[in-house]
Order: C-alpha cells, then structure tokens, then sequence
C-alpha cells in the first residue's frame, strides 16, 4: 500500500502540473517579471501569509484527539510562520509600496476565493483539510522558490535579498518543512481526512494558479 | 483460470483511460497502444498505473493479444522519460520510499515486457520524436524497435549527476554491448536514429511519415511465423538474462544516488523539466534544446563540470 504522501503526490499530479506548465508560470519563472506585476504578486501573497496562521488555528482548534500529533505540527509550524507577513511587507517597501498602499489593497477575487475556501474547509469540511494547503505552498515555495527568486533579482536587478526575502527564504526552508510535512501526512489513517487533503490540494493549486494568471 | 476471450477483449478495450488509448486489429490480433500524458509526455504515476492495468489484463488472459504495438500521440515527442518535477519533489521531500516505488512501478512495466515472449505476445514500438532517459529505456525491451528518421535519442541523466536506472544499463548492454552503453550513458550525448541504428539499439529506420507503414509490416512478417519468433526471441531472452532483482538492485542504487542530489543538481534537472513543459506547451523548442544548452553552459562552467565539453554532432 502507498504512503499516503505518495498517494497525495499521485492524485493531484495533474493539477501540480497544471500549476508547473502554466505559461505565464513558467514565464515568470525563467524570466522573472516586470516590477508593476511583482508589486501585484507581493500584494496578494500578503493575504495569503497574513491569513495562513488563523487558517492553522481554526483547524488545530478542531483537530480530533487521535490525531494529536497534526496538531503539534500545527502549532510548531504557525510559531514559525509567525511574523512572516512582515518580509512580505519589508519586500513591498523594497519594491516601492508603502505600507498605507498595502493595507488600502483590495485582494483579488482569487485570493479571497483561496482563504475563504481555506478557512470553510477547516471550520466545515475536516480540520485536516489545512495540510493540502501547506502542501500545496510548500510544493509551490520548495520547487519553484528558489528559482523564481533569482529571475525576480535579476529582472529587477534588486541586490541580495532586498525586495525577494520571503520568496527567497522561503524556497530553502520549506525543503525542511516538506520532510517534516512528508511524515506528518503519512501518519493520517483517516480516510475522510486524507480525502479532505486531497480536495484542499486540488482547490489550493487551482486558485494558485488562476491568482498567478490574473496578477 | 482466465476470462473468454471476448469478454476479456471487452474488459480490455472499454476501460476508461485518461493517459492513453488503444485499438483493437482483430484481423493480426494486435492491440495498438498509443500515449498521451497531459500535460506532459512522460512516465507520470497516473499514466504508469494505466499501463500497468492494461498489462495486467494481457497477463490475465493469455492467447488474446499476439502483437503489442506502442506508439506516442504527442507530435514531436515519444516520451521525456522520468517525471523529472516529481522527482525534485521526492528528493527534496526525502523521500526515499516513493522514490524507490516510482523505479519498482517502472521496473515492473519493463518486466512486463521482458516476459512478453512467454506471454505469447510480440512487440514493436514506433518512435517518430524525442525519447530522453526513461523514454528511451521503455523502449529498449520491444522485441522490434522502429524509428523514424527525424527521432532523437539519449540518456541525459549524467548532465544532472544522476544516471538511467531502470533498465538502461541491462537493455543496452544486451542490444549493443559494453562500449556502446558506457557511451551512451557516461556521456549524456543525444543520438540520431540513424546513430541508434549503428550501434544496433534500434532494429529499423525509416523516413519520416513512413513509420507506421513500417510497423504494419512488421507485424504482417513476423505472424506467420509467430511460434518459432517468440521461442526464439525467449531462447535469446535465456542466452542474456536480466532478472527483476537484479534491475530493482539498480533501482536502490539510482534512489541512494538521487538523494545526494545538490541543490544545482536539482536546478539543472527542473530546467530540463521546465522545457519539457515548454515544448509540451506548443514552443517549438523543447528539452533537446535545453539538454544542448546545459552542455554548452557546463563547458563554460556556468553550471558546473560535467566533464563533458564536446557537444556530439547530431549529424553522422
């Protein structure tokens, strides 16, 4: 019998891939983007970052007593996560967007369609629902961070990590949490919540993907 | 005991596939497979398990099908091999036990068509594009491999630090020996068909647009004759033998060295993945493009050193 986190891989292959072979994905990976769009990108991530922890904790709130050990990874990974709507922030300063500008913006409709179905998941559906979005964002930050980072540098010509922290950063540490999410997830033997994951994954990858269309 | 065959002709031919399809020649008995694996043509785990599904259902009723003809529905493109984005992912996941499933489930659809033979069941596959590494190890086991002219072949693993692990190193030492599958392997090089065919890993060549004309006559040559070709074929199979342990011991070794992968290593290998992508996105230019640009950055040392600093002429 599969792993778990095989069978995840194996039953959202495809929309992984939709995200992979999206042309203005793979664009913005071997190229990078012009600055007005990177602005637009850094200002919807921000939602996503800032809503990531009370998504977390919406579910550690409700998952069931035998699966403690989700809930530590849970709150181990919302102590790490802590604070990191503020590289975001730094990186929009770094790109010239004002604090005031940010909290002003709107978020796109895929973005509020991303955390609206993120938190009715968690609250609605099976707490466990939370691990398809970190798997999702890790696959995202661990495979294609890195890259995206260094197009976005060179594109904009921006020095170190100034203006790229978080997606930066990001790309090397969630090569850890993958591991540590790897073995989290093979652990859930239970079928309503692995088929919870599965959807999140679904749903996570395609509003990714149509935000990073629409930006 | 196995299903009649008629029924199990229907249980074959009406499965819902995704990744692939299938005819039916009930004149030659032939089942015709041809791939298509979105949104990229390579050994994706979905398109593995509807292979082997169709495998199995052969192996459950022996006598049903005598020839097996794989093809590739994509233009341009036979198969990219690996799922090289799933592979980052499992390496840097750590992964080492879906690693090691993702080469069993390719081992167990080459022995597949190892054992075809004792199945009663001949095989040919055309290649008309692009086959890179587990591309073109699939290949290796057809008792007839045709190819059209303009097919490029190679084993790029190397450029990555990696090496074909599932079956490469067995097929090509049988087909051509030693020399060639060091060669072919230890250099990363692409190759013609006509290259392909010097070195007696491909049984045919033919010119563009004539490849499925070819196929057909092969069939029709080697039906009268069925018996006596597949006996021959299994004798030849027992005078070179490649066990299944022995290809899964070289799958174990593939899974250790995949884990030593650097963080460049991986880069190189999502760049080839990215140009899959590319291609299978419509762009004129695909992973044989990359895999040439990689050679040349790596001769100037703008990736790292392979090693390799002469890009083999595709010509000759």
């Amino acid at each position: 019998m599969l792993p778990f986190f095989a069978d995840l891989i194996t039953r959202t292959d495809e929309a992984r891939r939709e995200f992979e072979t999206n042309p203005v994905v793979l664009d913005a990976v071997a190229h990078g983007m012009p600055i007005e769009r990177y602005r637009k990108l850094l200002l919807e991530l921000y939602h996503l970052v800032w809503h990531f922890n009370p998504v977390c904790a919406a579910a550690a709130s409700r998952v069931p007593d035998k699966l403690r050990q989700v809930r530590y990874f849970l709150y181990e990974h919302m102590h790490e996560e802590s604070g990191h709507e503020q590289w975001v922030m730094n990186d929009l300063e770094a790109v010239g967007v004002r604090q005031a500008a940010l909290l002003a913006h709107q978020p796109a409709l895929t973005t509020l369609a991303l955390t609206g179905y993120n938190y009715w998941a968690a609250d609605r559906r099976d707490p466990c629902s939370v691990l398809g979005m970190m798997y999702t964002l890790e696959v995202i930050a661990s495979v294609y961070g890195g890259t995206f980072a260094e197009a976005i540098r060179s594109s904009l010509l921006l020095e170190g990590d100034r203006g790229v922290s978080f997606i930066s950063s990001h790309a090397t540490m969630d090569a850890e949490h993958m591991a540590e999410l790897r073995q989290v997830l093979n652990t859930v033997d239970d079928d309503a919540a692995r088929e919870a994951i599965v959807e999140s994954t679904l749903v996570n990858f395609h509003h990714f993907t149509r935000m990073f269309e629409a930006i | 005991m196995s299903a009649e065959p008629s029924q199990a002709l229907v249980t074959l031919m009406t499965r819902p596939y995704r990744y692939i399809a299938l005819e039916w020649n009930d004149e030659l008995k032939a089942l015709r497979l041809r791939t298509r694996v979105k949104p990229i043509q390579c050994y994706s785990l979905a398109a593995m398990g509807e292979l082997q599904r169709v495998f199995t259902d052969l192996s459950e009723s022996p006598g049903l099908v005598k020839h097996y003809v794989m093809t590739s529905d994509v233009p341009g493109v036979f198969n990219f091999g690996g799922d090289l984005s799933l592979f980052v992912l499992l390496i840097r996941a750590r992964d080492v036990e879906s690693l090691r499933m993702y080469g069993r489930r390719c081992v167990d659809l080459i022995w597949w068509m190892e054992n075809a033979s004792t199945l009663g069941i001949h095989t040919t596959v055309l290649v008309q594009g692009d086959t890179l590494g587990g591309g073109l190890e699939s290949v290796m086991p057809f008792h007839k491999v045709v190819f059209e002219r303009s097919a490029q072949a190679g084993f790029p693993e190397v450029l990555f630090n990696l090496f074909p692990g599932m079956g490469a190193w067995n097929f090509t030492i049988r087909k051509a020996g030693f020399s060639v599958a060091n060669e072919m392997i230890l250099s990363g090089k692409l190759y013609t068909a006509e290259q392909l065919y010097q070195r007696q890993l491909v049984d045919l060549v033919v010119d563009d647009g004539e490849g499925e004309a070819a196929v057909e006559s092969v069939m029709r040559s080697v039906h009268p004759r069925l018996r006596g070709t597949l006996a021959a074929l299994e004798a030849r199979r027992r005078a070179a033998p490649i066990t299944y342990e022995g290809l899964m011991e070289i799958v174990g070794q593939w899974v250790d060295s995949a884990m030593t992968l650097t963080d460049r290593d991986l880069r190189l290998m999502e760049r080839l993945a990215r140009a899959q992508a590319r291609k299978a996105g419509g762009a004129a230019e695909g992973a044989v493009d990359e895999i040439k640009r990689i050679e040349l950055d790596s001769a100037w040392g703008e990736e790292r050193g392979t090693g390799i600093t002469v890009w083999g002429g595709l010509g000759g």
